[in-house]
C-alpha cells in the first residue's frame, strides 16, 4: 500500500477504525463517538484528507452570531433604548442633547434610538424638541433583543438558521461582520464539511484492523508510565524512522582551527618543538638578523606594517646587534664579505607587525638546542591588497632544524617527509629556490592524489651570516609550508577570507571534506 | 620578483637551441625561473625570475646565456673590461664629474656601443632591462638609473654636473615644451614619479655633452633629441648614475655583456671623478671589479652531504658560468663579469648543487633524535577551547587588524593603549586588536538570521601598548566569548565563567567592574590570587545599538597567560 502506516497519527488511526465506509463523517459526530475535542477532529480530518484517505462530500456555509464585550456590557447596564426610557421616566422630558450628555451617548445614537422607539409608539417629541415617554412598555423588538442578549451572555452561539424571522430582524440591527466592537454581536461564517472514507481509506482501515493497530499504542514513554508500569500490556507505537531529524545546535571547534591543531600535532610527532612570539617585532629580528640587506626591496614601506607610536624599540639586545651589524657591513666573523654598506642602527630598531614566521626562527637561534627541531604556526601581517589569495593577516608555518647532519641531502629528506606526512603527497619534485636568508634553497612541489601538482613550501640552509651572528656553529635548516592553502583545500574553500569569516551560520555548517 | 617578456624565437637564438614548453619549464629551474604564461596573441613567453641576487638573468640575452652555458655552451669571454691591473684605452670617450655631486648622486658608469644597428627586438629588450634593473635592482632608480643616447650627437667629454633646478631648462622626451628641472618634477609623469629622489637637494644631477647639449636629467628623463634612441640607430652611449658604485658597475657590466652577446661592439668610457671612490678617481667602464670566490672542498662536501670529486665540482661550476680550478684543499672560481652574488662559500655550494643537478642528490631522512612538544600556552589554550565547546560554544577565528570605528568608537572606548599602524592599507586595517569582543559583536551583528541562541568564542592573540616592554607593546593569549539570546543575562555568563574556572582548577573572586562596554552593576572583574585576569557581564545597550544588534548579549574575556600562571 502507498500509505506508510507508521506515519499515521493515533488520532487518524482511531478515526479510521471508528467509522464505516459510506458513513457521513462530521465533527459533531466524531466528537461524540470518539470523544475527540473539536481541534482534534479538525486535525484528523485535515491529515486524512491530505493523504486521500477521506474525501469531502459536501460543504455548507452558515452564519452565526457571537456576543461581544460591548454586548455583554449592554446586557448588564441596559441597552441604549432601555436607558433612555429609564432616564425620561425619571426626568420627565428632555431634549436629545441633554439625554446624550446625561447617559454618555453619542447624539446620533440617541437620534436613531428615538426614531425607532417613536415609530413603535414608545416616545414622542413636542414642538420644542422635548422628548418624553409615551408608553413605557418595551416593544416586541426590544424584548427580542433582550432575549438574544441573555442567550449570548450565557455563552450560546446563535445560529441564524435557528432564529425566527423576528429574531433575525432584531439581530440585524445589533450585529456587524466587521468592526463589531461597537455592536452587541459579531457576525461570523462557519463552514460545515462532511467527509466520507475513500477506497484507499477503507483499505488502510482493513489493514489496521488486520494488524491489530488501535491508535491506543503508547507514544512518548513518560517517567510515570515506567515507574507505574502503565506501559505493560500495551503496545508502543512504531515510529517512521525516515522522517527528517530536527536540527540540534551544538558547541564545536572551528574546522580551520582544528586543521591547524592537526598540523601542530603532526609536526610534534616528527620531533619538532613549538615556538611563538609577540605580534610586534623589530626590523632587527624580522629582517636584519636574517641577513636581508636594509636596502632589499622587500624591506620597503610597501611590504611591512609599521607601528605608529612608539615607532622604535628601546634597544636591541647585545651582542646580537653588533654581530649582525658587522655581518652586514663587512661579513664580521661569519666568513662572508658582507653587503658592504653602512648598517643603520636606527632603522633596525623600527617597530613593525611581524611579516614572516622566520622572525621566530631568528629569535630562537641564540637559545636553540643542538640537535634541535622547532616549528611555529604564526600569525603574520603584510601590506597587501586584501583579496581571495591575500589576507591582511594570515598564518605562516615555519621552523628550523639544527645539527651536524644538516646538509642538502637531509634538507631534501626533510621536505620529502613533510610532503608525505603532512600533505599526503604521491610524488615530490625539487626545484632550486630563492630566499634571502638561505643558501642553498629548495622549493618542493608535490602531486596530491586528488588535487594534482602544487607548491607545498620551501627550505634552505641558513646563511652562515645569520647563524654565526647568533653564536650557532652547526648548520641550520630553515623551512616553511603553505598550511593555509592546504586548509582551503581540505575545507573545500577558494577564498582565504572565508577562513576568517564572521558569519556564525556559515562557520557552524563548515566541515572538512 | 621581476617578470620579463621574451620573444620566443629570439630567446632560442641565445639559448642555442629550441625547447618545447615542457622542456623549457624544466631547464628554467636552473635559473630559478618559472614560465608564467604564454601570450595568446604574440606567442611571447612571460617568465618570472625568483633570484633577486642575479639581475643578469632579467633579460632575454642574460637568461638565454645562462641556459646555454648550463646545457654545455662555452663560457663567453668579453674583451672590453678594464680592471685593477688593466685599463683599456677609452680614446676621447670621457665623462667628467662635478664635485658638487658628491653628496647628491656621486657615481656614474658609462660605455659606448657600435657595429650593428639596433633592431626592434633589441630595443624592446633594452627598455625592459632598463626597467627591471632600475626598478628591482636599483631600488626604483634610487641606486641605479639608466640612460641610452645617440652617441653620434654627442661631443665628448660628457659633463655630469650638479645644476640649478630652476635656471636649467631643456625639452624632455615626451613633451613639446622646454621646462626647468623643477618644472619637470611637477609636470612630467617621470618627474612626478622619480623627481622626489633628488628634489630635496639644492642642485639636481644633469648630463650634457661638451657643447652643453643635453643628454638627460638623471634619474628622471632623457632629452628629446640626444635621448631619443630609435630602431635603426647604430651608435649608442649608455650611462648609469647612482649611489652605490658596486651595483652600478655590475649593472653596466650586465647591459654591456647583453649587447655584446647580441652582436654589438662595446667601447670603453673613462669616468673622471674629482673625489675618491671605492674604485679610484678614474674608472674606465665596463669595469671588472669582482674578486675570485672560493670555498674549502671539505665545506662543500659537508654542506652537500656527500664527497664530490674535484672534477665534478669544476664541471658543475662551469655549467653555472664560473671557470674554476682546485687549488689544494679549496676550489677557486672566477666570478663572471655579469654576476656579483658570491658573498660566502655557501654561495659556491649552491652553484655546485644546481650545476650538478638537484636530481643527482638522494634525499636522506634526518637522523638526529629530538623530542617534539607543544608550547605550554598551546596546551592550556586547547583545554580552554574544549571546555568552551562543552559549554555549547562555536569556535570562531578572526583577523587581528581592524578599524577605529569597530575597535574603539562602537565599544564606547577611548583610543589610549591601542597599537596603531603608521601605514595602513585602509582604515579597515589600521589598528591591532586589543580585545576579542569587537570581532564577536561584529559576528553577532551580521548573524541575525542564524538560529538562536548564539554562543561563540575565540582563543587568540591580542596586543596593546605597554611601556615596561622593550618594544613598548605586549602580546597576550586571550579567550573571548559571547552569548546572544532573548534570555541572556548576567546569570548565564556568571555560570559560564564559574564552570570554566572550575575545570581549569583555579579559585577566583569577583569584583564590581565599571567599564563603558558593560551595563553598570552587571559587570565583574575576575580576580585570581588578587590579580585581575578577566572581565564579564551584560553588554550595554548603547554598545548593542552601535553595532545594530537587537538581542541581549552577555560576554566575557580572560587573559589566558595570566590564568595559566595562576
Amino acid at each position: 500500500m502507498d500509505i506508510d502506516v507508521k506515519s499515521l497519527h493515533p488520532l487518524e488511526i482511531k478515526m479510521l477504525r471508528g467509522v464505516s465506509s459510506g458513513e457521513e463523517l462530521t465533527p459533531a459526530g466524531m466528537m461524540e463517538r470518539l470523544s475527540f475535542k473539536l481541534g482534534q477532529c479538525n486535525q484528523a480530518f485535515s491529515w486524512l484528507s491530505a493523504k486521500g484517505l477521506i474525501t469531502e462530500t459536501s460543504r455548507t456555509v452558515r452564519t452565526v452570531f457571537e456576543i461581544t464585550d460591548f454586548g455583554r456590557n449592554q446586557e448588564q447596564e441596559g441597552t441604549a433604548e432601555e436607558r433612555i426610557i429609564g432616564f425620561l421616566k425619571e426626568k420627565g422630558a428632555a431634549k436629545m442633547p441633554e439625554i446624550a450628555a446625561a447617559l454618555g451617548l453619542e447624539n446620533k445614537d440617541v437620534g436613531s434610538a428615538f426614531g425607532q422607539m417613536s415609530k413603535e409608539g414608545l416616545l414622542e417629541m413636542d414642538g420644542d424638541k422635548n422628548v418624553s415617554v409615551k408608553s413605557a412598555d418595551p416593544s416586541d423588538r426590544m424584548k427580542t433583543v433582550r432575549a438574544l442578549l441573555a442567550r449570548g451572555v450565557k455563552g450560546e452561539i446563535l445560529e441564524e438558521s435557528a432564529l425566527s424571522d423576528a429574531e433575525q430582524a432584531a439581530m440585524g440591527g445589533i450585529s456587524k461582520k466587521r468592526g463589531a466592537a461597537a455592536s452587541c454581536f459579531k457576525t461570523a461564517e462557519r463552514e460545515d464539511v462532511v467527509y466520507t472514507l475513500t477506497p484507499a481509506g477503507a483499505e488502510v482501515k482493513k489493514f489496521l484492523e488486520a494488524q491489530g493497530v488501535t491508535g491506543e499504542e503508547i507514544g512518548a514513554l513518560t517517567p510515570e508510565m515506567i515507574s507505574s508500569g502503565a506501559w505493560k500490556g500495551k503496545a508502543l507505537r512504531e515510529y517512521n524512522i525516515n522522517a527528517p531529524a530536527s536540527r540540534v545546535l551544538l558547541g564545536r571547534r572551528n574546522p580551520y582551527a582544528e586543521f591547524l591543531q592537526w598540523g601542530k600535532d603532526k609536526l610534534c610527532s616528527l620531533g619538532f618543538e613549538e615556538f611563538d612570539g609577540p605580534l610586534v617585532e623589530t626590523e632587527f629580528w624580522n629582517g636584519d638578523a636574517l641577513f636581508m640587506p636594509q636596502f632589499h626591496s622587500a624591506r620597503d614601506i610597501h611590504d611591512v606594517y609599521y607601528v605608529k607610536n612608539p615607532s622604535h624599540a628601546k634597544e636591541i639586545e647585545q651582542p646580537w646587534l653588533d654581530n649582525v651589524a658587522a655581518a652586514h657591513e663587512n661579513g664580521g666573523d661569519t666568513g662572508s664579505r658582507g653587503w658592504g654598506y653602512q648598517f643603520d642602527r636606527d632603522f633596525t630598531r623600527r617597530l613593525i607587525l611581524r611579516s614572516q614566521g622566520t622572525v621566530l626562527s631568528a629569535k630562537q637561534l641564540p637559545q636553540a638546542k643542538v640537535p634541535g627541531k622547532y616549528f611555529g604556526i604564526a600569525r603574520c601581517f603584510r601590506y597587501d591588497q586584501v583579496d581571495a589569495t591575500h589576507g591582511a593577516d594570515f598564518y605562516q608555518t615555519e621552523g628550523i632544524m639544527l645539527g651536524e647532519d644538516v646538509n642538502l641531502k637531509t634538507l631534501l629528506g626533510l621536505l620529502k617527509m613533510f610532503a608525505e606526512e603532512v600533505a599526503g603527497a604521491e610524488e615530490v619534485r625539487y626545484v632550486p629556490g630563492y630566499f634571502p636568508f638561505t643558501e642553498p634553497s629548495i622549493e618542493v612541489h608535490i602531486k596530491h592524489p586528488v588535487l594534482g601538482w602544487f607548491e607545498l613550501g620551501g627550505s634552505g640552509i641558513f646563511r652562515p651570516e645569520v647563524t654565526r651572528s647568533m653564536g650557532v656553529d652547526v648548520p641550520v635548516l630553515a623551512w616553511g609550508l603553505g598550511i593555509d592553502r592546504m586548509a582551503l583545500m581540505h575545507l573545500g574553500l577558494n577564498d582565504l577570507r572565508d577562513l576568517f569569516s564572521q558569519d556564525i551560520e556559515s562557520v557552524r555548517l563548515r566541515r572538512r571534506n | 620578483m621581476p617578470k620579463i617578456e621574451v620573444i620566443e624565437k629570439n630567446f632560442y637564438g641565445y639559448t642555442g637551441k629550441s625547447y618545447s614548453h615542457q622542456d623549457l619549464v624544466e631547464v628554467l629551474t636552473a635559473a630559478k625561473a618559472e614560465l608564467d604564461d604564454v601570450d595568446p596573441e604574440t606567442g611571447n613567453l612571460k617568465i618570472e625570475l625568483n633570484d633577486t641576487n642575479r639581475p643578469d638573468l632579467w633579460s632575454t640575452t642574460g637568461l638565454g646565456r645562462q641556459l646555454r652555458i648550463y646545457e654545455g655552451g662555452a663560457i663567453p669571454s668579453y674583451g672590453f673590461f678594464s680592471s685593477a691591473g688593466k685599463t683599456l684605452d677609452a680614446a676621447d670617450r670621457v665623462v667628467k664629474v662635478d664635485p658638487a655631486l658628491k653628496d647628491i648622486r656621486p657615481y656614474i658608469t658609462a660605455f659606448a656601443v657600435t657595429g650593428k644597428t639596433i633592431d626592434e627586438a633589441m630595443l624592446k629588450d633594452l627598455i625592459q632591462t632598463q626597467e627591471k634593473l632600475c626598478w628591482n635592482y636599483g631600488r626604483k632608480r634610487r641606486s641605479i638609473a639608466m640612460g641610452v643616447y645617440r652617441s653620434d650627437l654627442i661631443e665628448y667629454p660628457v659633463q655630469y654636473r650638479a645644476a640649478d633646478p630652476d635656471a636649467t631648462k631643456f625639452q624632455p622626451l615626451g613633451m613639446e615644451d622646454v621646462l626647468s628641472l623643477r618644472e619637470i618634477n611637477e609636470k612630467h609623469p617621470k618627474g612626478q614619479e622619480y623627481g622626489p629622489i633628488v628634489a630635496d637637494f639644492n642642485k639636481f644631477p644633469f648630463l650634457t655633452d661638451n657643447r652643453g647639449d643635453v643628454l638627460s636629467y638623471p634619474p628622471v628623463i632623457n632629452s628629446a633629441r640626444i635621448g631619443a634612441v630609435e630602431v635603426g640607430d647604430e651608435n649608442l652611449f649608455i650611462e648609469m648614475t647612482g649611489t652605490d658604485l658596486p651595483s652600478l658597475t655590475l649593472a653596466a657590466s650586465i647591459v654591456a655583456c647583453d649587447l655584446a652577446d647580441a652582436g654589438h661592439t662595446v667601447l670603453p668610457v673613462r669616468v673622471v671623478y674629482p673625489y675618491d671612490t671605492p674604485l679610484g678617481r678614474e674608472v674606465t667602464t665596463p669595469y671588472y671589479f669582482q674578486d675570485p670566490a672560493e670555498a674549502d672542498l671539505s665545506y662543500i662536501n659537508k654542506m652537500l652531504g656527500e664527497v664530490l670529486s674535484s672534477d665534478e665540482i669544476v664541471k658543475a661550476l662551469a655549467r653555472m658560468g664560473c671557470e674554476a680550478r682546485v687549488d689544494g684543499e679549496k676550489v677557486v672560481l672566477r666570478v663572471p663579469e655579469y654576476r656579483n652574488d658570491f658573498l660566502h662559500a655557501a654561495d659556491v655550494v649552491e652553484d655546485v648543487a644546481i650545476g650538478r643537478g638537484l636530481e643527482t642528490f638522494t634525499p636522506q631522512l634526518p637522523q638526529d633524535y629530538t623530542v617534539g612538544r607543544l608550547s605550554e600556552e598551546e596546551e592550556f589554550g586547547r583545554r580552554v577551547r574544549n571546555i568552551m565547546v562543552g559549554l555549547g560554544f562555536q569556535e570562531m577565528m578572526y583577523n587581528y587588524l581592524g578599524s577605529s570605528r569597530d575597535y574603539i568608537e562602537k565599544m564606547n572606548l577611548s583610543p589610549e593603549g591601542f597599537i596603531q599602524v603608521a601605514n595602513p592599507m585602509s582604515e579597515n586595517y589600521e589598528f591591532v586588536r586589543a580585545s576579542i569582543l569587537p570581532a564577536l559583536l561584529g559576528s553577532e551583528a551580521i548573524s541575525g538570521n542564524a538560529v538562536y541562541p548564539h554562543h561563540i568564542f575565540e582563543v587568540g592573540k591580542v596586543a596593546f601598548l605597554d611601556d615596561s616592554e622593550v618594544t613598548g607593546t605586549t602580546t597576550r593569549n586571550y579567550l573571548g566569548f559571547l552569548s546572544a539570546d532573548s534570555e541572556a543575562g548576567f546569570n548565564l555568563v556568571n555560570s559560564q565563567i564559574s564552570a570554566l574556572l572550575f575545570y581549569v582548577s583555579r579559585e577566583y573572586q569577583v569584583k564590581e567592574l565599571s567599564d563603558p562596554r558593560f551595563i553598570p552593576g552587571r559587570a565583574a572583574e575576575i580576580l585570581v590570587e588578587g590579580r585581575r585576569i578577566g572581565v564579564f557581564g551584560e553588554i550595554h545597550p548603547l554598545v548593542l545599538d552601535n553595532w545594530g544588534i537587537g538581542m541581549p548579549v552577555t560576554a566575557g574575556e580572560v587573559d589566558l597567560d595570566l590564568l595559566l600562571k595562576g
